[in-house]
C-alpha cells in the first residue's frame, strides 16, 4: 500500500504537499516572531499585518514590568527549577538505574516495578494533597518545592531509560574494570558513564522539556508572582493590566518560553525523538 | 464549612503554629520591641493585590519614614489572593496587615484568619465618615474586623463626541434602561463597527460591579441582606437580564462582549468603538490618556433611580500577628487624613465622605460621579462571594451569560438561583 | 531514527547478561546498589506514595482550606454522582476525546506515509512535523489564542478573508468553534507524535507483504484494510491509548483558551478538580473526583491493553 501511494504520488506532488504542510507547520512560529517584533503600532492594526513595518524589541523591554513584574526573573526561575530538576533526575536516576540493573539487591524488582506502575496514576490527580503535603512540609508556594515535585513525576520515566541502558552495557567490561583495580565507582564513572551517555541525554532531555513546559502543577503549588515559572506568568500577561491586554508582549513571552525547547531540540533531535519513541513503547 | 467552629478551630491553628513558628526569624512574620513611651514599633509585612501596586509601594514608603514600625510589602496577584492568604494563614505564616479586595472580607472574618479591630475602630474620630458599603464588609456578626482601605464605584461612562454625532444631547446621559437602550440604537446607527453598549459577557466581578447596580437602583437584589437566600430568580433580576437581552439582541453590542473576560470594555471605549459602558475610576486614566471627549453618569434603575457598587479594598490586622500594635498602627494610618488624601490625587478613591467632597471629587466629573456613587454603594454580602459572584466559571456570570446571549432568561435563572443557594447552604 | 530503535532492544540483551553476573564482592554490591537507589525511593515514596494514600484519605473528608476537616465517609463521592457540573465536565471530556482521537490518527497515519520514504527531503520535513511537540501546551495554547481574536489574530483574518466566518465572528462565543480552535491547536503541538509512532509502526512491516498482496491482485484499499491496518494494530492501540490518556486529562489548553466557556461547556475533568480544589477550597471533594478519575482512567486503560493483547496473538 505504501509502495503504492509510492507510486500513484509523483514526486512533484510529494513535494508540494509537505512544502504546504511545512508552511502550515510552521506559520504559526512566524506569527509568534513576527507579534512579538512588531511596534505598539503595528500590533493593533487591523487587519493583522504579515510582518513588522519597523521591527522593534519594545514588546520585550514591555516585559521588564507587567503589572509590576520582570518577566526576566521569571525566566530565570524556569531555567533554575528545570535545570536543577533535570540534573537530579539524571543523577537520581542514574544511580538507582545502575543499582537496578547491576547489583540486584533484594527489592530492586519491586522498586522498579513501583516506579513503572506510577506511570499509571496521572499526577494531576495527586496535586491537592501534593499541596497540603508541601503546605505541612513548609514547601509551599517555594521553587525547592516546585522542583522536588517535578524531580519526582520525572524519575519513573528517566528510572526506565537508565535501567535499561545500565543492563545493556556487558559485565565483562565492568568487571575488566575492577580487576584493572578500578573500584565500583570508578569503574562506573569511568567505563559504564561514556557508554550510557545516550540515555543519559535521553533522560535529561525528557525531563527539560517536561519541566521547562509544565503549567498545571505550577500553578497550583506556587502562588507568588514573583516565583512563577514562565509558562504561568504568561497568564499574568495574558490577564492585561488596566483591563486591556498587550498581545505583542504575551507573543514576546510565548516566545522566549517557546525558542528554547525549538533550539534544544534542534540540536539534540535524535535523542528526543528515541525518548518520545521508548516513553510510548515503555 | 461552619463559621462558629472553624474559627474557633483557624484561630487555635493560627496561635497553635504561630508559636511553633515564633522562635524562627520567619520572613513574614512580623517582630515587636517594647518602646518606653508606648509608641509601636518593631516591623511588619503587608500584602496588597497587584491591582494595588503602584501605590502600595509609594504608601508604605511613606509610612515607613514617618512611623518607627517598619513596614515591608509583598504583592500577591489577585487571581491567587484567597488561596494564598488562606493557606498561609492555616500554616501561621501569614502577613501582619493585608489589604483585600471588600468581598472577601467576610469569608476570611467569619473563618477566624482575620483580627477584631473593634477597638481600633472605635478610637477613629472619624469613623462616621467611612462609606457604608465598606463598613457593612466588614462587620461579621456585630465586630468590626477590617477598615475601609481604597475606593471605587461602578458609573456609567459615556462618549460624549458618539453622543453628538448620533444626535443625542451630550449633556444629557440617560436615565432609564429605555433610554440607555434607544440611545445606544441611535450610536449603532452610526455604523462603521461603532456600538451602543458593551459589557464583559464572561467575567463574574466586572458584572457584580456593574450588572447589580441595575437591580439595585430598580428596588431588587440578588441576595438577601445576612447573606442566607440568594434571590437570582427575583422579578428585577429578570427585567435587568432582559434589558441587556434586549440590547443584545438589537445589535448594539459588539460581539466581543460574549467572549470578554474583563480586558475588551477600556479598548473599545477608548478606540470609539462602542457609545457606553460600565466601569470604575480605575479606567478614568486610560480614558484620560486616550485624550477622550466623555463624562460619567450614575447607573439608573429600569424607571429612574441610581445605585452603585462600593469596590475598593479594606486593611486588615491579621490574627496571629506577633506585632498587634504595630499592625494596627498601620491600618489606622492607612485610614488617616493623610493617606487618605494622597491616594484621592494618585489613583484610588478615598472611603471618606469627607475627603471625597473635599479632595477627590474636585479632579473632575467622572470622580465626582464616582465619589457620589461610592458614598452610597452595596456590596453583596456572602462568605461565598467569591464562588458565586467573582469566580469566571460561577453561577452568576452562567446565569446572565446565558440569558444575554442565548434569552433563555426564565432557565437561566432558575439555574443560577439553584447553583447559588446549593454554594450558600454547602458554606454553612 | 537510528538511535531511536537502540534503546528498545535493549530489554531482551539485558536479561541475558543478568544470570552470566559475577558473584564476588555481592553482598557488598548489593548494599551499594540499594543506597544508590534511596534518593529515587525516598522520592517517589514522598511526593508519590503518600500523596497518592492522601488522595483516597482526603476523598473520605470534608476538607476545607480553612479549618477543620471532618470524616464523612462516602458523601464526596454520592455527592460526586449527582453534581451535574462534574458530570458535564465528564461529559465533555469524552466528547473532546472522542473527536480528538481520530483527527490525529488520521493525520498522524497521513504524515508517516507522506514521511515514510525516509531519504533527506522526507527526513527533513518529518522534523519540521515533529518540531511542535518539542513546545510547551501552555505557550502553544496562548499562540493560537492570539491567532485565533477576533480582528487582530491573523488566523482568524485569513478565515474571514476565505469566507469561513463573517467579519463580526467571534471563535470562542460558539462551544463547537472553541473546540474546533483548540482541536486545530492541539493537531498542531501532537500530531507530530502520533506520526512518529505510526511511522515506527510502518516501518516494521515488510515491504514485501503488501507487495505480494500486490501481484495477487488485491487493491490499494484492500491491502490497506486488510494488510496494513491489520499489521499495524499493535502500534495503532499504542497511539490509541497515547491519546486518549492525553485527552482525558486535558486541562492546559481549554483553562488557557476557552476559560472553560462559553457558558462553562469547555470545562474537563482535570478543571472541574481543579475548581473544586483550588477556586471553590473543597478540597476532600476534589480529592474524591480525583479518585474518580483515575478510577476510569483505569478502566479505558485496561480496555486497551486488552485491545493490545489480542493484538499480540495474530
Amino acid at each position: 500500500m505504501i509502495s503504492d501511494i509510492r507510486r500513484s504520488l509523483p514526486r512533484g506532488a510529494w513535494w508540494v504537499l509537505n512544502l504546504a504542510l511545512t508552511v502550515l507547520f510552521l506559520s504559526p512560529l512566524v506569527v509568534m516572531l513576527s507579534m512579538a517584533f512588531k511596534s505598539k503600532g503595528d500590533q493593533g492594526h487591523i487587519p493583522p499585518t504579515l510582518l513588522p513595518a519597523h521591527p522593534t524589541l519594545a514588546s520585550f523591554r514591555r516585559l521588564t514590568s507587567v503589572q509590576g513584574l520582570n518577566i526576566f526573573h521569571n525566566l530565570l526561575n524556569s531555567v533554575m527549577v528545570s535545570l536543577s530538576a533535570t540534573l537530579l533526575v539524571v543523577l537520581f536516576a542514574s544511580m538507582a538505574g545502575y543499582g537496578i540493573a547491576r547489583t540486584k539487591f533484594p527489592g530492586a524488582g519491586a522498586v522498579f516495578f513501583i516506579a513503572l506502575a506510577s506511570f499509571m496514576i496521572p499526577f494531576q490527580a495527586i496535586l491537592t494533597p501534593l499541596y497540603m503535603l508541601l503546605k505541612t512540609m513548609g514547601l509551599n508556594n517555594s521553587l525547592v518545592g516546585l522542583t522536588l515535585v517535578y524531580i519526582t513525576f520525572n524519575l519513573p520515566f528517566a528510572l526506565f531509560i537508565m535501567r535499561n541502558a545500565f543492563a545493556s552495557v556487558p559485565t565483562t567490561l565492568e568487571e575488566a574494570a575492577r580487576v584493572d583495580g578500578c573500584g565500583t565507582i570508578r569503574a562506573i564513572v569511568q567505563i559504564m558513564l561514556p557508554i550510557v551517555k545516550p540515555g543519559l541525554i535521553t533522560a535529561g532531555l525528557m525531563a527539560f522539556f517536561s519541566t521547562w513546559n509544565e503549567f498545571f502543577a505550577a500553578l497550583i503549588l506556587v502562588t507568588s508572582q514573583e516565583k512563577f515559572t514562565l509558562p504561568v506568568t504568561l497568564t499574568m500577561v495574558a490577564s492585561g493590566s488596566f483591563g486591556q491586554i498587550d498581545w505583542g508582549s504575551l507573543q514576546a513571552g510565548v516566545a522566549l518560553t517557546i525558542i528554547p525547547c525549538i533550539v534544544v531540540y534542534l540540536l539534540l533531535q535524535r535523542y528526543y525523538v528515541s525518548g518520545m519513541l521508548s516513553g510510548a513503547l515503555k | 464549612m461552619i463559621p462558629r467552629t472553624i474559627r474557633v478551630v483557624a484561630v487555635a491553628t493560627t496561635f497553635g503554629l504561630g508559636l511553633l513558628a515564633a522562635g524562627c526569624s520567619s520572613n513574614s512574620g512580623g517582630s515587636q520591641s517594647a518602646s518606653g513611651n508606648g509608641t509601636p514599633t518593631g516591623t511588619i509585612t503587608v500584602w496588597a493585590r497587584d491591582a494595588e501596586k503602584d501605590f502600595m509601594g509609594n504608601l508604605v514608603k511613606q509610612y515607613n519614614s514617618s512611623h518607627q514600625v517598619q513596614a515591608q510589602l509583598t504583592i500577591i496577584p489577585s487571581a491567587n489572593f484567597v488561596q494564598k492568604l488562606g493557606t498561609a494563614a492555616a500554616a501561621g505564616n501569614g502577613p501582619d496587615v493585608s489589604s483585600l479586595d471588600l468581598v472577601f472580607a467576610p469569608y476570611f472574618a467569619s473563618t477566624g484568619v482575620l483580627e477584631d479591630i473593634t477597638s481600633t475602630y472605635d478610637s477613629l474620630s472619624y469613623k462616621d465618615q467611612f462609606v457604608p458599603g465598606h463598613v457593612a464588609q466588614s462587620t461579621w456578626q456585630g465586630k468590626i474586623y477590617a477598615l475601609p482601605f481604597t475606593g471605587d464605584a461602578s458609573v456609567l461612562f459615556y462618549n460624549k463626541d458618539l453622543f453628538k454625532k448620533a444626535g443625542l444631547d451630550p449633556n444629557k446621559p440617560p436615565t432609564t434602561w429605555a433610554e440607555i437602550r434607544s440611545d445606544a440604537k441611535k450610536i449603532t446607527a452610526l455604523g462603521k463597527g461603532t456600538y451602543g453598549f458593551t459589557f464583559a459577557g464572561a467575567c463574574g466581578g466586572c458584572n457584580v460591579f456593574e450588572f447589580t447596580p441595575y437591580i439595585w437602583a430598580s428596588g431588587g437584589s440578588v441576595l438577601s441582606d445576612d447573606g442566607k437566600k440568594a434571590t437570582l430568580d427575583s422579578s428585577q433580576v429578570t427585567d435587568a437580564l432582559q434589558f441587556y437581552r434586549d440590547m443584545w439582541t438589537d445589535g448594539s453590542m459588539p460581539s466581543a462582549a460574549e467572549t470578554d473576560s474583563g480586558n475588551q470594555q477600556i479598548p473599545l471605549f477608548t478606540t470609539g468603538k462602542v457609545g457606553m459602558t460600565a466601569l470604575g475610576a480605575f479606567a478614568i486614566p486610560s480614558f484620560d490618556a486616550a485624550k477622550m471627549n466623555y463624562a460619567a453618569t450614575p447607573l439608573p434603575g429600569k424607571d429612574g433611580g441610581t445605585a452603585s457598587f462600593a469596590g475598593g479594598d479594606v486593611i486588615t490586622v491579621i490574627n496571629g500577628t506577633k506585632n498587634p500594635a504595630g499592625a494596627a498602627d498601620f491600618v489606622k494610618w492607612a485610614t488617616d487624613t493623610q493617606a487618605q488624601t494622597w491616594l484621592a490625587k494618585n489613583g484610588s478613591a478615598p472611603i471618606r465622605k469627607d475627603l471625597l467632597e473635599s479632595v477627590y471629587a474636585k479632579q473632575g466629573q467622572p470622580y465626582a460621579e464616582v465619589a457620589k456613587g461610592l458614598e452610597v454603594g452595596k456590596v453583596p454580602f456572602s462568605v461565598v462571594e467569591n464562588a458565586i459572584f467573582n469566580d469566571n466559571n460561577g453561577p452568576w456570570v452562567k446565569m446572565i451569560h446565558d440569558s444575554v446571549f442565548t434569552g433563555n432568561i426564565q432557565a437561566a435563572q432558575s439555574t443560577g438561583q439553584q447553583a447559588a443557594q446549593k454554594l450558600i447552604d454547602q458554606a454553612s | 531514527m537510528s538511535t531511536s530503535t537502540a534503546s528498545l532492544n535493549q530489554k531482551p540483551l539485558a536479561r541475558g547478561i543478568r544470570s552470566t553476573r559475577g558473584t564476588g564482592l555481592s553482598t557488598q554490591r548489593k548494599i551499594l546498589g540499594a543506597l544508590f537507589a534511596l534518593p529515587t525511593v525516598v522520592m517517589i515514596a514522598t511526593f508519590f506514595l503518600v500523596p497518592l494514600g492522601m488522595t483516597f484519605w482526603m476523598s473520605f473528608n470534608r476538607w476545607p482550606l480553612l479549618g477543620k476537616h471532618k470524616w464523612i465517609g462516602l458523601e464526596n463521592y454520592s455527592t460526586a454522582l449527582s453534581d451535574s457540573n462534574f458530570l458535564q465536565a465528564l461529559k465533555f471530556t469524552l466528547e473532546y476525546t472522542v473527536i480528538i482521537t481520530p483527527i490525529l490518527l488520521v493525520f498522524g497515519f497521513g504524515l508517516a506515509v507522506l514521511v515514510r520514504r525516509g531519504d533527506r527531503p522526507a527526513r527533513f520535513f518529518q522534523s519540521v512535523y515533529f518540531m511542535p511537540v518539542a513546545i510547551g501546551l501552555a505557550s502553544a495554547s496562548f499562540l493560537w489564542l492570539f491567532m485565533t481574536q477576533s480582528q487582530i489574530g491573523p488566523l482568524w483574518d485569513l478565515m474571514r478573508r476565505i469566507g469561513l466566518i463573517s467579519a463580526t465572528s467571534n471563535l470562542f462565543a460558539g462551544h463547537w468553534s472553541s473546540l474546533m480552535v483548540v482541536n486545530a491547536m492541539v493537531t498542531w503541538k501532537v500530531v507530530g507524535l502520533q506520526m512518529l509512532l505510526l511511522l515506527s509502526g510502518l516501518q516494521s512491516i515488510p515491504d514485501e507483504v503488501s507487495e505480494a498482496a500486490r501481484v495477487d491482485g488485491a487493491s490499494g484499499w484492500q491491502r490497506l484494510w486488510y494488510i496494513t491496518v491489520p499489521l499495524l494494530r499493535p502500534t495503532l492501540a499504542l497511539v490509541l491509548v497515547f491519546s486518549v490518556a492525553g485527552s482525558l486529562l486535558a486541562f492546559d489548553q481549554f483553562y488557557i483558551m476557552t476559560s472553560g466557556g462559553p457558558s462553562n461547556s469547555t470545562i474537563t475533568a482535570v478543571y472541574a478538580i481543579y475548581r473544586n480544589s483550588f477556586i471553590q477550597f473543597k478540597l476532600g471533594y476534589g480529592a474524591a473526583l480525583s479518585v474518580l478519575l483515575m478510577v476510569i482512567l483505569a478502566i479505558v486503560s485496561a480496555i486497551q491493553m486488552l485491545l493490545l493483547r489480542n493484538t499480540d496473538h495474530t
